[in-house]
């Protein structure tokens, strides 16, 4: 090729570079909160992704508007192109490269997915019996139990049940993941985190939260009816929130928990317009302390 | 073959030649068709196969209630049944080869028997059985691929007994014998699929 | 066969074009592979439409945060019914019309291998459509528990009726399943087969190449998820416990089974469209495929590694993270025989003499949503990012890239190019242009705003959401909205050219191929004398014929 031609690829790769280097940047700002240790990882991965998706993007994308915009056929021209069948220098190249690419991308892929290390020891459970386990640090983990269509949390050391999941911050969380009916995904996307949750398993789960704040949950697995309603908060505060939490809930009588579900279910039956039957809802947990839906979450 | 290896200056092109072309390519045509069906019917199976292994490896109560294992001994003779019975139609398919329609006939009708009285001894064991279709994964698997398998030894028996009925109109087997030849594989296949399914379920317990 | 005393069909079977008795052939079991192939295509485009209108309601609930436009039962149905529907009615059956149509003409064969097994494939079509359309009047309404029926949601009955929306549509699958076998045996029959002489495999349009992939996937894929029904059916009426969980089943084998399948599902439909592609681009570039042995070569080894990757749907699922890890390098691999024909196509164009006709636009907008969704999907097969976004919009704005940008522009791309030798009449150019900047408009105003969606954390599947996700669903309603009435330009276009285009000669777009040496459209049995192939396919540019002419000499010497 000539020397123009090699400068002027090389400054349109560099320009492609700069491009996808700066949508890299942005990708950032297309995620929740980083609200978990995890959320780090997988935004840096997503960031990569998307630098070296962008690049290969706007190259590709780039030469095809240039062959739209330039190299149309002359208004009289019913002659045909070049009879160019291959070039067998750039198929290698065009494959080489991708195969190089993809190792590229799975190796970091690999090496965050171990990192994160979220995913714990996943044990059948006959339905219907109790759930006894510890985790290494000796205290229990917090029983996550998903229903159709609300979430309870049971914090087994100091027995006591809320629908808003209470963590502190910067210590691991560990928690054993329970359904009680039907396939349900336990799912905060500020913690970039998700697992599904399967009847007749037990899944042990854990992750880092870094940031206090309030964060959504949602049934990411669908799970019927009321499945976009199945939601709730997650509360993130420093050691000693946390702790004066537990032992405030812990004086409260567990009352049945405001569940939108259950209202809607309660008071829609009645509505005219069209609508089939539906499983019924889950009784409402009773819990010592129960989420709101007034309270804003990041 | 497809018919881009034909020297096109060699082809038949009037009469009788080119009836006979066109019966022996769509024959071609319908047995390569079937072998393509049954491959993907294997899969059907093997489906089944892989269901059953992960439950059996993974399920804590495997067996039901009350329920020690399987007897093996009559299956067993059902096994043997049905395997000769895939010699008994080969031999069969070599006397309509050679053109001994009786012979064939009566080798063919061996096989329907061989075949009826596997059907019977499945349906026997099924009957003394202390489990049913819905006792636990097991009786859900064990009967559903039995069943499955007892569904395909029917349909080969049908269409045997088809074949059969064929074989006394005139002249029917005069020009190939695509039918016989497809039931006859049909047949083998039920056969391996059933050795398959007579190992994991009662040799490996 | 290459004789010319074969008996020939009346000249009024066939359709010609303006004759108005000629109707009647599309409504009868008519075994002419041109007929069955217009019939699938027709048929799944009513169905498409019906599918595209369950989502303008779709659309309609989410441009609001709450579920206020329809109950949430009848959402559920919706997003069920319309996954399904596009995919059993519109996608698959309208593939198989394209190679049904196009195969025996591209590979010089009078008709398929089975013609009566042909037509029985297709008449099941109005047959599994019509039980899942009654499925919503049924007690209970159709099934809601999303296109993939996963237990044990799928096993809740709420009637408690045997008939019940989740059995109709269990048997509609099955039927399905039957009809899509019958159809791959008879293809990949004819493909093996039924080439003319001299059409070794490395002379035979990429197509064709394209659709034997799919059918070999849907041989061996297919009967692993009619396992799964006949087992998820059998523990709906029956009581068999193989997926109940209270009862010792096990609901991750149901996915397994499902997935099994419906990963490289997603492959038999997107092959047929790169046959498509690779189709269009020389000749509107007037141009060779470029590297077209290795393009076609890619699509077995598509074909092979399709079967390996299932597990990447269930990364967030009750799986071991070892298989986690398995699956994202296999995922992984399958791009890159995928990226070798994008790069492939990209080359065609280039340095060609490019004519932007309708067939062209669509090929090239075809080729850019399907890049976009190829880097998201490298994205997806990274499992901790997935974790992150599975079952979130990130996958809905994905595959709908793939399936309503590729597949449905390389539809369109189709129907612009072949509907002149179908029918013997031109589309009209200004009604092609003004239909493919709607739908591309619209196209990228729905299902880009679901990926900020996903990743922000909207989970798929819900009929209300948190209001911080209203911005970009309003956007995306709009866009869908303008999806549906981009349809309209085409089906005036298609209505009113089939009767009063202008006629089309045998081959004008000057293309080279089988089809486009006989009439538009073709004589009843295609081809007087079967053709004798003496050159690999998109010869543009140089001056080799791609027949022999002296078939013509021997027909006369037998005659």
């Amino acid at each position: 090729m000539q020397r123009r031609t090699i400068a002027g690829l090389a400054a349109l790769a560099l320009a492609d570079l700069g491009l996808s280097l700066w949508m890299g940047q942005q990708a950032y700002r297309w995620m929740p909160p980083q609200a978990s240790a995890e959320s780090v990882l997988v935004d840096n991965l997503f960031s990569f992704m998307t630098t070296l998706g962008s690049f290969i993007f706007f190259g590709v994308m780039g030469t095809l508007l240039y062959a739209i915009a330039f190299q149309q056929a002359a208004k009289y021209d019913a002659s045909d192109g070049p009879p160019i069948e291959g070039n067998v220098k750039l198929e290698v190249v065009w494959t080489a490269i991708p195969i190089l690419l993809v190792i590229w991308i799975g190796t970091v892929s690999y090496q965050t997915y171990d990192h994160m290390s979220i995913l714990g020891t996943i044990t059948p459970k006959a339905m219907g019996t109790a759930v006894e386990s510890s985790t290494a640090s000796g205290s229990s983990p917090i029983n996550v139990y998903a229903r159709q269509w609300a979430w309870e949390f049971h914090y087994p050391d100091q027995n006591i049940r809320s629908t808003e999941l209470h963590l502190p911050v910067n210590q691991r969380a560990q928690l054993l993941l329970l359904s009680e009916d039907v396939l349900h995904g336990f799912f905060v996307p500020a913690f970039r985190v998700k697992q599904d949750v399967v009847p007749g398993r037990e899944i042990a789960f854990e992750f880092t939260p870094i940031r206090e704040g309030r964060y959504r949950l949602r049934d990411s697995e669908y799970s019927g009816t009321y499945f976009a309603a199945n939601q709730t908060n997650v509360v993130v505060e420093s050691a000693d929130d946390y702790q004066q939490w537990l032992s405030a809930v812990a004086a409260i009588p567990a009352t049945p928990a405001q569940n939108v579900a259950y209202d809607e279910f309660n008071s829609d039956r009645n509505s005219t317009g069209l609508a089939w039957e539906t499983v019924k809802p889950a009784p409402a947990p009773m819990v010592n302390y129960a989420s709101s839906e007034d309270d804003s979450h990041e | 073959m497809s018919t881009a290896e034909l020297d096109p200056t060699l082809e038949p092109t009037v009469g009788d030649q080119i009836v006979h072309g066109m019966e022996h390519e769509e024959e071609d045509h319908r047995m390569f068709g079937f072998i393509v069906f049954l491959l993907s019917e294997s899969v059907i199976f093997l489906s089944f196969f892989v269901g059953y292994i992960v439950y059996k490896t993974s399920v804590a109560d495997w067996l039901p209630a009350g329920v020690e294992g399987l007897e093996v001994r009559e299956p067993f003779i059902n096994t043997v049944v049905l395997v000769s019975s895939s010699f008994v139609i080969y031999f069969a398919e070599r006397f309509l080869h050679k053109e001994n329609l009786w012979g064939f006939r009566a080798f063919w009708l061996l096989t329907m028997a061989m075949g009826s009285f596997f059907l019977y001894g499945q349906a026997v064991e099924w009957m003394g059985l202390p489990f049913g279709f819905t006792s636990g994964v097991f009786g859900g698997a064990f009967y559903l691929l039995t069943g499955l398998h007892g569904l395909h030894v029917l349909a080969g028996v049908l269409l045997q007994g088809i074949m059969l009925g064929r074989s006394f109109i005139p002249n029917n087997y005069q020009g190939g014998e695509y039918g016989v030849a497809a039931t006859s594989l049909f047949w083998h296949f039920v056969d391996v699929i059933w050795i398959m399914l007579f190992i994991l379920i009662y040799v490996w317990q | 066969m290459s004789n010319a005393s074969l008996e020939v069909a009346p000249q009024n079977l066939q359709p010609q074009p303006g004759a108005p008795d000629n109707w009647r052939r599309f409504f009868s079991f008519s075994t002419d592979h041109k007929v069955i192939g217009i019939q699938y295509i027709v048929t799944a485009f009513i169905f498409f439409l019906f599918g595209g209108l369950l989502a303008m309601v779709m659309r309609g609930e989410l441009i609001t945060p709450d579920a206020d436009l329809v109950d949430r039962t009848v959402y559920n149905g919706l997003f069920t019914m319309h996954g399904t529907i596009m995919l059993f009615m519109w996608t698959f059956p309208m593939l198989n019309g394209l190679a049904n149509y196009l195969v025996p003409l591209m590979i010089g064969a009078r008709d398929m291998a089975f013609p009566r097994l042909n037509a029985a494939a297709f008449w099941l079509v109005p047959v599994f459509g019509v039980i899942l359309t009654l499925s919503f009047f049924i007690p209970g309404g159709p099934s809601q528990s999303g296109w993939w029926a996963y237990p044990p949601v799928s096993l809740q009955n709420p009637t408690g009726n045997l008939i019940n929306g989740q059995s109709l549509w269990l048997l509609a699958v099955a039927l399905s399943g039957v009809s899509s076998i019958m159809g791959a045996v008879n293809i990949v029959t004819t493909i093996f087969r039924m080439r003319a002489p001299g059409m070794g495999w490395f002379k035979m349009p990429a197509f064709c190449w394209t659709v034997l992939s799919a059918q070999l996937i849907q041989l061996v894929g297919l009967p692993a998820l009619t396992a799964g029904a006949v087992m998820l059916l059998l523990d709906l009426t029956v009581g068999t416990s193989f997926f109940e969980p209270s009862r010792g089943g096990d609901p991750i084998l149901y996915q397994h089974f499902f997935w099994f399948y419906s990963h490289p599902a997603v492959y038999v439909i997107i092959l047929p469209i790169f046959g498509i592609f690779s189709e269009i681009f020389p000749v509107y570039a007037r141009k060779p495929l470029f590297g077209y042995r290795v393009v076609a070569v890619s699509s077995l080894i598509i074909t092979g590694l399709s079967l390996i990757v299932w597990v990447h749907h269930m990364f967030a699922s009750g799986t071991p993270g070892w298989m986690r890890m398995l699956f994202m390098i296999t995922t992984m691999a399958i791009s890159v025989p995928t990226g070798i024909k994008v790069f492939a196509w990209v080359a065609t164009v280039w340095g060609g003499k490019l004519r932007l006709t309708s067939a062209m636009l669509f090929g090239l907008g075809g080729l850019s949503t399907f890049l976009f969704a190829g880097i998201t999907g490298i994205m997806l097969a990274s499992a901790p990012f997935d974790i992150h976004v599975n079952n979130t919009y990130f996958v809905v704005g994905h595959f709908h890239y793939v399936i309503n940008g590729a597949v449905v522009l390389g539809f369109y791309a189709a129907i612009y190019h072949w509907f002149p030798k179908m029918t013997g009449r031109m589309l009209y150019e200004g009604l092609g242009k003004l239909h493919f900047f709607l739908t591309f408009v619209g196209i990228n105003l729905i299902f880009l705003p679901m990926h900020p969606l996903g990743l922000l954390g909207m989970p798929r599947r819900v009929a209300s959401y948190d209001p911080e996700f209203a911005f970009w669903n309003v956007i995306a309603s709009l866009g869908g909205f303008l999806l549906g009435v981009s349809t309209l330009p085409f089906i005036l276009n298609v209505l009113s050219s089939w009767t009063q285009g202008e006629k089309a000669g045998d081959n004008p777009w000057r293309a080279i191929g089988l089809e486009w040496l006989v009439s538009s459209p073709p004589p009843h049995e295609n081809f007087d004398e079967i053709p004798v192939v003496v050159s690999p396919p998109y010869g543009y540019g140089s001056d080799e014929p791609l027949i022999e002419n002296n078939a013509k000499e021997l027909a006369s010497e037998y005659s």
